[in-house]
Formats: structure tokens, C-alpha cells, sequence
């Protein structure tokens, strides 16, 4: 087994990992890193989203050796040991969260988003999301509270409130729904 | 082409068991720095009960709700609780955490009586002390008032109740009786798009009027609702199990078993009615599972207002819906030839 070299938030790993790891059993087996939840192992529910080199990735779905040389941001590496992540703070100030089980997810789609869209939509988050099944909380609040966040991260201000409406839909069959999960 | 409608549904939904015995105890024992300790039984889910119930213990003593800390769901350590479930957590023990509250006030109020020269009856807890009613600088901290109970009187300021909803089983022969102590009430109202070629729904609003007692936290209510809404949208348009005819589920998979992803959503306008029920702690009743009761109704609603269909199957899958607008078409074209 040739040895991966894999920077996991902030800090650079080498470690042997057979060929059919993925990213996920990377990070919660070998790593002991279980923010990134393992939902349903076949890339439907989003649970198990990380950043690699700041793009949003199921990790279920890629291989470990995919990584390699790259970079991987879980939730782990989002708050320091002194303060929340500023979306972490609006996700707790809006009671954003219920269960918390897609929350890891849920956020760092969230930070993608924000990272290339500072002042994103409403439509333009929920889109963000799609690939985030939440069973608890009907997306509402997640959505207030990723404005919110853009607006403390980028002082961004979106004219339009977080519930605008009517929320232009992706013309996918079926409305949306097995949108890009 | 797109057709819009409107609909509403109406229900009401029990709190706790029907009949059945479904207690749940609580502790609150007052510390000497003028914390408090809960025991309860029951179990978060990211519901916020452990949030509610903490609210509750703090308004029965007088003292913030970061003051409280909750230790829950030990089984070993805690009393009992019947359960997070029959959206009864609030109502059920929330009554236990009040009345546990009470006692250890009680005690406190005992203790303090002396120390401010007055009657336990005159004293209130308010604003982290014990004070006389109506002369609020006549006061003591309340975790003097927690010391002296404990090394002045030997008596800890420690409550323990329970609670379990007063019902009357029905009599089989008349039908009459009282299954539940307390009921909740709501109307959602659901805005539709329908597509008469496809057979395609989409929501675009929901409007949710709850009552759910004394609402002890508003934000939780509505994060109770906003769920609700999104079980019952799914339940109303996409979720259904499959099997095959040896009983096999053919859709165990989230991309067959279709779920409400954030692109399904409608806007979602919760109102939370006024409201007090008197057995209620603090007036609070529930929210939890009548949420998602009346969603699936007000969208086959809207969508008769929308298409002229009554769908009488769920989930009103595009399949559906089209199959239905082409059979009222089909009813239809004779009597439109014979006009
Ligand atoms: S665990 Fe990766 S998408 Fe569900
Ligand atoms: S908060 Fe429970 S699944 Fe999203």
C-alpha cells in the first residue's frame, strides 16, 4: 500500500490505506473524525459532506486515494477553540438544527456556497442544499440562518427576506426532488 | 398548462395516551450557589425539549434557564418518563418538572420565611431571589434561601413529582368518557401549482396556525412546524414504501424513497394562536406530531380547487394526479357533447 498524503484540516497526514477506502472510512476509521456522518454509504443523503480543496464532496462516494495530495476540511477544522465558526453561530442562533444529524453536512455546503457566493439567494441557497436530505426541520430555518451567516461573514445584505417568494425551482423532472444529491 | 388553487385543513390532535396510564416524574433539586439541578427521564431529539423543560423548572423558581442544568435519559439516575412520544413531553412532564419545581420552592419559602420575618405564603421567587410579594427590596438570594434550607433547617430544597394526565375511559355502551386531559388545534392552508398536462404539484405556500397552549418557546414551536409541514408534504406528494408481492421493500434506497429535499419546500408562514390551557404547565400544551396532521389534506384540497380532481390515494404522485385530471376528462366529454 503505497502511503496517502492527505491534509485533513489544516494538518498533513501519511497514512496507509487499502485501495477500496473511501474518503469517509478514511476519516471516521482511521482518523477517529465522525463530524462527517455515514447516512445511507451511496450518495443520497448528503450526511457525509466534506470540503476537498473547498468543493463540496460526499465522501462516501470518493476514494480515499482520491484525495491524496489534496486538502479535506470537515467539520472538525470549522470552529477554533475559542469560537463557533460564524456559520455554526447562526445555525445555533436560528435553531437551525434539530436532530444535528445532516447539520455537518448541511454546513459545509452551506461554507461552499458562501465561499464562492458571498451574498447568495434564497433560491441560490436552497440549491446549495438540495443535496442535504434534513428528515427534522423542513429547511426553513437552515436557509434563514445561511443568510444570516453571509451577512456576518461579508456584511452582505440580500434585498430579498431568506423565505422570498416564490422560489424559482431547478427544471428537474420531478420538481426537484433526486436533484443534485 | 399551470393551475393554481387554494386549500385548507382543519384537525385536532390529543396530548399523551388514550385512556392508558402515561406518567412522567421529574426532580429539581435547588444547589447553594442558586442553580438548579433537573432530573427528567425523557429524551431529547433536537426537538428542544430539554430546552422547554429547562424554561419551565427556571419560571417555577424564579431563576434563568441557564441557571438550570438538565441531566436527562439515564435510566439509571433519572425518574421516570413514559416516553417522547404522543407529543406529550411538553404537557406530561412539563407538569412533573412544574410541580417538582413547586416543592423545592416550597422548602426554600420555609427557609426563607424567618430570615425576611414574614409568612411562606407572602414570599414570591422572582429574579434570582426570594422575596416578599409586593415589597421586592425585602429579599434574599436564592441560594441563601438553598443554604439556610440545607444547614439551617436540615431540610434540602429537593422537589420530586409526578404527573400523568387525568382521563375517564370511555363506556363501551354510550361512548362517552374523557380519553385525553388536553387537545390541540390547527388549520394549514396550502397554495398549489398544478401542471393539467403532467400531472405535476408544487407547492408554493403553506400557512400554519397552531395552538399549542402557552407557547413556552416560540422559536422551537415554529421549528416543530416547519418540520411537520415538511413530513407532511412528503407524505402528501412523494414518500410511499414499496413492496413487491413477496413483501420486499423495492425502494429502500433516498433516491426511491423520495423525500422533501430544500428544492421542495414552499414558503412556510407559521402562526401561533393565542392560547392558555389551565392544566397546562405555565398554560402549555403541544406541538409535536399535529404538525405534519393536517398538510397532506390541505394540498389534495388545493389541488381540487386547482384540476377538479378529489384525490383519494397517497402519495398524489404526478402519475396520479394526470391519471385522475384524465379520467374527470374523459366523465366529462360526453355530457360537454351532449350540451
Ligand atoms: S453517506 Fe454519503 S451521501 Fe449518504
Ligand atoms: S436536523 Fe435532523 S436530519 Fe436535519
Amino acid at each position: 500500500m503505497t502511503p496517502l498524503r492527505i491534509t485533513v484540516n489544516g494538518r498533513e497526514h501519511v497514512l496507509p490505506a487499502p485501495p477500496e477506502t473511501t474518503l469517509l472510512a478514511l476519516l471516521r476509521e482511521h482518523l477517529g473524525l465522525t463530524g462527517a456522518k455515514l447516512g445511507c454509504d451511496v450518495g443520497d443523503c448528503g450526511a457525509c459532506t466534506v470540503l476537498v480543496d473547498g468543493l463540496a464532496v460526499n465522501a462516501c462516494l470518493m476514494l480515499a486515494a482520491q484525495a491524496d495530495g489534496r486538502s479535506v476540511l470537515t467539520i472538525e477544522g470549522l470552529a477554533t477553540p475559542d469560537a463557533l465558526h460564524p456559520i455554526q453561530q447562526a445555525f445555533e442562533r436560528h435553531a437551525a438544527l434539530q436532530c444535528g444529524f445532516c447539520g455537518p453536512g448541511v454546513i459545509l455546503s452551506a461554507k461552499a456556497l458562501l465561499d464562492a457566493n458571498p451574498a447568495p439567494t434564497a433560491a441560490e441557497i436552497r440549491e446549495a442544499l438540495a443535496g442535504n436530505l434534513c428528515r427534522c426541520t423542513g429547511y426553513a430555518k437552515m436557509i434563514t440562518a445561511v443568510h444570516a451567516a453571509a451577512q456576518a461573514l461579508h456584511g452582505a445584505t440580500d434585498e430579498r427576506s431568506p423565505r422570498a417568494t416564490p422560489v424559482p425551482r431547478l427544471p428537474l423532472p420531478g420538481g426537484g426532488t433526486g436533484g443534485p444529491r | 398548462m399551470r393551475r393554481r388553487g387554494r386549500g385548507i385543513a382543519c384537525m385536532w390532535y390529543p396530548i399523551g395516551f388514550t385512556v392508558s396510564a402515561n406518567p412522567s416524574a421529574a426532580t429539581v433539586k435547588v444547589n447553594e450557589d442558586g442553580t438548579a439541578t433537573l432530573l427528567t427521564g425523557t429524551v431529547e431529539t433536537g426537538q428542544g425539549s430539554l430546552t422547554v423543560l429547562g424554561q419551565i423548572a427556571a419560571e417555577a423558581l424564579g431563576i434563568a434557564t441557564e441557571d438550570v442544568h438538565v441531566v436527562s435519559a439515564d435510566t439509571d439516575a433519572t425518574p421516570m418518563d413514559t416516553g417522547a412520544i404522543a407529543s406529550r413531553t411538553t404537557y406530561v412532564t412539563g407538569n412533573a418538572v412544574k410541580l417538582a419545581g413547586e416543592r423545592a420552592r416550597a422548602i426554600l419559602f420555609e427557609a426563607a420565611a424567618p430570615m425576611l420575618g414574614v409568612k411562606p405564603e407572602q414570599l414570591e421567587a422572582r429574579d434570582r431571589k426570594i422575596q416578599v410579594r409586593g415589597f421586592p427590596q425585602r429579599s434574599v438570594p436564592i441560594g441563601e434561601a438553598a443554604r439556610h434550607a440545607l444547614v439551617g433547617k436540615g431540610e434540602p430544597p429537593i422537589g420530586t413529582a409526578s404527573f400523568n394526565p387525568p382521563t375517564v375511559a370511555m363506556d363501551p355502551e354510550t361512548g362517552q368518557g374523557k380519553p385525553f386531559a388536553t387537545y390541540v388545534y390547527a388549520t394549514q392552508i396550502a397554495e398549489v401549482e398544478v401542471d393539467d398536462e403532467t400531472g405535476e404539484v408544487e407547492v408554493l405556500r403553506i400557512v400554519a396556525a397552531h395552538d399549542c397552549g402557552t407557547p413556552i418557546n416560540p422559536m422551537l414551536v415554529e421549528g416543530q412546524v416547519e418540520g411537520g409541514i415538511a413530513m407532511g408534504l412528503g407524505f402528501a406528494l412523494q414518500e410511499e414504501i414499496l413492496f413487491d408481492a413477496a413483501g420486499r421493500q423495492i425502494n429502500p434506497n433516498l433516491t426511491n424513497y423520495i423525500m422533501p429535499t430544500s428544492l421542495d419546500m414552499p414558503e412556510i408562514e407559521v402562526d401561533i394562536v393565542p392560547s392558555y390551557d389551565p392544566t397546562g404547565p405555565f398554560g402549555a400544551k403541544g406541538v409535536g406530531e399535529p404538525t405534519s396532521v393536517p398538510t397532506a389534506a390541505a394540498i389534495a384540497n388545493a389541488i381540487y380547487d386547482a384540476v377538479g380532481v378529489r384525490m383519494t390515494a397517497l402519495p398524489m404522485t404526478a402519475e396520479r394526479v394526470l391519471a385522475a385530471i384524465k379520467a374527470k376528462r374523459a366523465a366529462d366529454a360526453p355530457r360537454l357533447a351532449a350540451d
